[in-house]
């Protein structure tokens, strides 16, 4: 039976990770594209961002593009496959209801 | 961990709507866009064709396709610029490929042909176009196909059945149905 995911189901996160998954593969989007998607803050982007990196569910690859600093952000296999088992576990809450 | 149903509702809720808004802003954002830009290109240089000058329409093509590429160069740097690839394909590449190889095609036929008449002309770029537009569509994403099928049965049956009207039927079903096509894909895709 799928599980919920606690790091996961705090709602910046669950939105971060809904936005990642909607992405192909091997996409990755850029950190300033995802703050305005989200409409958060770069702090608390951020501060998210670091929660679901330690737990492998992102990842986080910063690069130069014409010479300025870039960071772009990709969910994992892990994070996918783990975002998956979320939203089944949410389904059957409400199916059991 | 527990999760009220009313919970769980809520999240899947903040889920499907965060989805559905990537997807519009991230992968669908630029499409739109291309189709509204082409379909008013379309509309106007038809309209044009129907009822301006010879020379005065071709001139307004003229523009109309310059400005066309201009927009589509923008919007293309524009589209790319949030979502990257973090290990390139060599799709993208070979379908670049493809649109360059089938310009150049349409160019030796319009040639072979030569000379044409403003209908043939414009028969050959909406047949190539379409030619290319199925290919994409069998391709990436199936729906797509019938719309370029269509599009070649509207412009077959206003080039043989209708010619008299066949510029102004171009104009309002080709570019205003990618027009309305582009405006569906922004708000319902």
């Amino acid at each position: 039976m799928a599980e919920l995911n606690e790091t996961i189901h705090q709602t910046v996160r669950l939105r971060i990770m809904a936005a990642l998954v909607t992405l192909g593969p091997s996409e990755e989007v850029d950190f300033s594209y995802l703050r305005d998607l989200l409409e958060v803050t770069d702090g608390n982007l951020g501060a998210h961002l670091r929660k679901l990196e330690e737990a492998g569910y992102i990842a986080v690859n910063k690069i130069f593009v014409e010479r300025k600093p870039r960071t772009f952000v990709a969910a994992t296999a892990a994070g996918r496959k783990v975002f998956q088992e979320h939203v089944a576990a949410l389904e059957s809450i409400i199916k059991s209801k | 961990m527990n999760v009220s149903p009313s919970e769980a509702e809520e999240a899947l809720a903040t889920i499907q709507t965060m989805m559905k808004k990537t997807r519009r802003a991230i992968s669908s954002s630029g499409a739109y866009v291309l189709l509204i830009v082409w379909g008013v290109i379309w509309l106007l240089g038809f309209l044009g064709s129907q009822f301006l000058p010879k020379e005065t329409a071709s001139f307004a093509w003229m523009v109309l396709d310059i400005t066309g590429g201009i927009l589509s160069a923008v919007l293309g740097i524009r589209m790319n610029r949030g979502v990257r690839r973090s290990a390139p394909t060599t799709s993208g590449k070979r379908i670049a490929i493809f649109w360059l190889l089938l310009f150049f095609y349409c160019i030796a036929a319009v040639a072979v042909s030569w000379p044409v008449d403003g209908k043939q002309l414009a028969m050959y770029i909406i047949l190539f176009v379409t030619v290319g537009w199925v290919a994409m569509g069998l391709l990436l994403s199936f729906t797509s196909v019938w719309w370029g099928l269509a599009m070649t049965v509207l412009a077959l049956v206003g080039y043989f059945l209708l010619p008299d009207i066949f510029y102004i039927l171009m104009g309002i079903l080709g570019g205003g149905g990618m027009i309305a096509l582009g405006f569906y894909i922004r708000y319902k895709w």
